[in-house]
């Protein structure tokens, strides 16, 4: 009988927290390489008052970034969606724009704004647009286009067409934008911490990893991967109750074949 | 305008005139390689409380007839009056529309989507539920309200569509061939049941359809289309008695009938 | 449009010239570090750990897509974890392949290879799942041996999927790569531009950044022409 798929999920997860713990421990590596993971963990309720720091540093980057390309994302993704002359100019660049890495960007932001917050904002704000853009974007120009005719035979105005139908059918795409462009612009924060930086957890990364104090490197490592599952966790369970009307059929466990679509879910870095 | 001396004398009077009027309707669309005659001259008079219905090939030009009568689109010339006023832009007051996709907005449930064209007329919350409540028992669906359109099947939804159209009460309703999606079964109770609620509520029906089956099976009269460009070829008077009933369909008149009809569009192709 | 303000803004000192050098110097400076032998190293570098990392990632990464694809219960298991794993910044393993390897080129690959595995994985799961059922249906019911509906069948059918796995991979590929020249390297273009950004040296920055630019995009390209001319069955 094999279990469910569930429940060997969290077994691996629970395998591979107990292999963090037992396998330096028993010296098959390193503590070098890998520290025990209570080690890692009272080194981070000791010095809590630094990571503390450098966590709200880090989210104030983050929610700045998430503001910008989310408001800005929508914005011209709306644009861009809706008016297939902008459309039909605009696509096709972005769509190259989007092979090239745009972390190599980030050393002119750190020329132009400093090593301080705001080239961190800017830049993760410009990694996480993109997502936003293109999912604006392609929401609002798939909308069934039979759902605008209903709409009209009813008598609806042009503005009630746009609040009553154009943004609700549009919602599911644009969440889901939304969520890869909170994720990308988390993402976008920690690099750029890692790489010039003076404050925020990233940079406690590096910082550390330089003295080679590892438990201290880990703890940080450790404190990214629980903020960016969290925020995943939460962005997907608003995404589920706002959408609660959907078939059963979308929801996330299909890896999604058009090609457009499974390019913008995966976040490079 | 005459005054009149009660608003019971004003119906009467309207319910008199023809319900919907076209007089000397041609169009002419702009098509890739310069114009395109999609309907030329058509002429028509629909008496109230009759159900009329408008069968063709494919291309005939029916649907844009029929979307012309609900003022979504404009004729290149010619006129449509609608109870004596002529109609250039959508009026849910005096025309509800039924279309082939549902259209049921899937972000709704049934009772709210039945709700929409009250809800952008800003109607009160009671008497918007109340009338809804009404179309959804009238349609055969009493306690499906709160059901997602995922949730219905095929007919179930065209029953909410239809349901949707008559929720203003307009005197007219027009239908472009609402049961095309529906399995051969389905159809024919759907058409059962549409029969029904017309007699319930005496609207004044036009429905477009490819089948001449349905066409002799729900009609008081039958309007032969050709291909494009789209004229009038054919008014066949259906004599067969109300309420219809499937064992009709046996029988010599209506293989007549029906067999008319054929031949009038063979001819024409 | 956007390239003409490029040139003149900063001309114009309408923007700072030091931040932002005009469009022509900074194509003078292109072909300038082009020549210099420093650059052609550094270009290199960066091109082996490219390749080297992809041919490390696209293996593992093919062999687990296919076997999440084809097996429902591996699948299952999987695939939920896969897409967590996509919002976690794979930067912050960096420091671990440092430790482990040190700072040099084997670091950058393996960390390369590591950040790219996932989506190869993603990738392939979905080129094969692109194989319509049905066409197995009807190769088998012909008769075809299972080689033969591997290769008439899945290859043909999957082959713009491939192409596509590859192209995004690469993207990931090469974002892997320049993040870890970036961090810390001792050598490759990554390396070159974030000194350049720390010296303010602006025009080679901006020269090494459209070098970059035009080879991802050249790449990018290139794989998409493939693709169109390979998928002219699908509509």
């Amino acid at each position: 009988m094999r279990p469910a798929p569930a429940t060997v999920r969290r077994l691996i997860l629970v395998l591979m927290l107990v292999l963090w713990e037992l396998v330096p421990r028993a010296g098959l590596l390193p503590e070098l390489f890998l520290p025990s993971l209570l080690k890692t963990l009272d080194v981070l309720v000791r010095n809590w008052a630094e990571y503390g720091h450098a966590l709200t540093v880090t989210l104030y980057e983050v929610v700045l970034a998430m503001l910008i390309a989310c408001g800005a994302g929508i914005l011209i993704g709306a644009m861009v969606g809706g008016l297939s002359r902008v459309r039909q100019l605009l696509l096709p660049v972005f769509s190259s724009l989007y092979a090239v890495p745009i972390v190599i960007l980030y050393p002119i932001f750190t020329a132009w704004l400093g090593v301080g917050s705001q080239s961190k904002i800017a830049f993760a704000g410009i990694y996480g647009f993109f997502p936003v853009m293109l999912s604006t974007a392609a929401g609002i120009q798939s909308i069934d286009q039979n759902f605008l005719v209903a709409a009209r035979s009813m008598g609806a105005s042009l503005p009630q067409q746009i609040t009553r139908v154009v943004i609700p059918a549009s919602m599911p795409t644009v969440l889901a934008g939304l969520r890869l462009g909170g994720a990308l612009a988390l993402i976008g924060v920690v690099v750029s911490e890692m790489l010039t930086a003076a404050a925020g957890i990233g940079y406690l990364i590096s910082k550390y990893r330089t003295v080679l104090d590892s438990p201290r490197v880990f703890a940080a490592i450790l404190m990214i991967l629980v903020l960016s599952v969290l925020f995943d966790a939460l962005a997907r369970s608003v995404e589920r109750r706002a959408l609660a009307w959907q078939t059963a059929g979308r929801r996330d466990r299909q890896l999604p074949v058009d090609k457009e679509t499974y390019a913008s879910t995966a976040l490079p870095a | 305008m005459q005054r009149v001396a009660n608003l019971s004398e004003l119906r009467a009077k309207e319910a008199q005139a023809a319900a919907i009027e076209v007089a000397e309707l041609s169009h002419v669309y702009l098509g890739r390689e310069g114009k395109v005659p999609a309907l030329e001259d058509i002429s028509l008079d629909v008496g109230a409380g009759r159900f009329v219905v408008i069968v063709g090939p494919s291309g005939c030009g029916k649907t844009s007839l029929l979307m012309m009568m609900a003022g979504l689109r404009r004729p290149s010339s010619g006129t449509i009056l609608c109870a004596g006023r002529s109609i250039d832009v959508p009026d849910p007051d005096r025309v509800g529309v039924v279309f082939q996709e549902a259209s049921l907005f899937p972000w709704l449930t049934a009772l709210e989507n039945i709700e929409f064209p009250l809800s952008i007329r800003r109607a009160p919350r009671l008497e918007r539920r109340r009338r809804a409540d009404a179309m959804l028992d009238l349609v055969g669906l009493p306690g499906f309200g709160a059901r997602y359109p995922h949730e219905l099947s095929g007919g179930m939804k065209q029953r909410v569509s239809i349901a949707r159209g008559l929720v203003q009460d307009p005197p007219v309703l027009l239908m472009d061939e609402p049961f095309a999606a529906l399995d051969e079964q389905t159809r024919m109770t759907m058409g059962h049941e549409l029969l029904r609620i017309w007699s319930q509520t005496n609207k004044t029906v036009v429905f477009v359809t490819h089948s001449l089956t349905e066409a002799v099976y729900l009609a008081d009269e039958v309007l032969v289309m050709s291909p494009r460009p789209g004229r009038i070829i054919d008014r066949v008077e259906v004599t067969l008695p109300r309420p219809r009933t499937y064992e009709m369909m046996a029988t010599d008149v209506f293989g007549r009938l029906r067999e008319r009809i054929w031949q009038k569009i063979r001819k024409v192709n | 449009m956007v390239l003409a303000a490029w040139e003149w803004l900063p001309r114009w000192a309408i923007v700072n010239a030091e931040l932002l050098p005009p469009l022509s110097d900074v194509l003078a400076m292109f072909f300038t570090i082009l020549g210099r032998s420093q650059v052609q190293e550094a270009i290199g570098v960066t091109t082996g750990e490219v390749v080297l990392a992809f041919m490390f990632a696209v293996p593992i990464g093919a062999g687990v897509g296919v076997l999440v694809a084809e097996s429902e219960y591996f699948g299952q298991i999987f695939r939920p974890m896969l897409f967590y794993v996509f919002s976690i910044p794979k930067s912050i393993f960096l420091p671990m392949f440092i430790l482990v390897f040190g700072i040099g080129f084997e670091q950058k690959v393996a960390y390369a290879a590591f950040s790219t595995v996932f989506i190869v994985i993603m990738s392939a799961a979905a080129a094969v799942e692109s194989v319509k059922a049905d066409h197995v249906l009807v190769a088998r019911s012909y008769g075809a041996t299972r080689t033969q509906v591997l290769t008439r069948v899945y290859v043909p059918s999957m082959l713009p999927f491939l192409l596509e796995a590859l192209r995004i991979s690469m993207i990931f590929n090469f974002t892997g790569v320049m993040i870890a020249e970036m961090y810390a390297s001792r050598s490759g273009i990554g390396q070159l531009i974030a000194s350049w950004g720390e010296n303010f040296q602006m025009p080679q920055l901006f020269a090494g950044v459209v070098l970059l630019a035009a080879a991802a995009i050249g790449f990018n390209e290139t794989v998409r022409w493939l693709e169109a001319r390979c998928s002219a069955w699908r509509t």
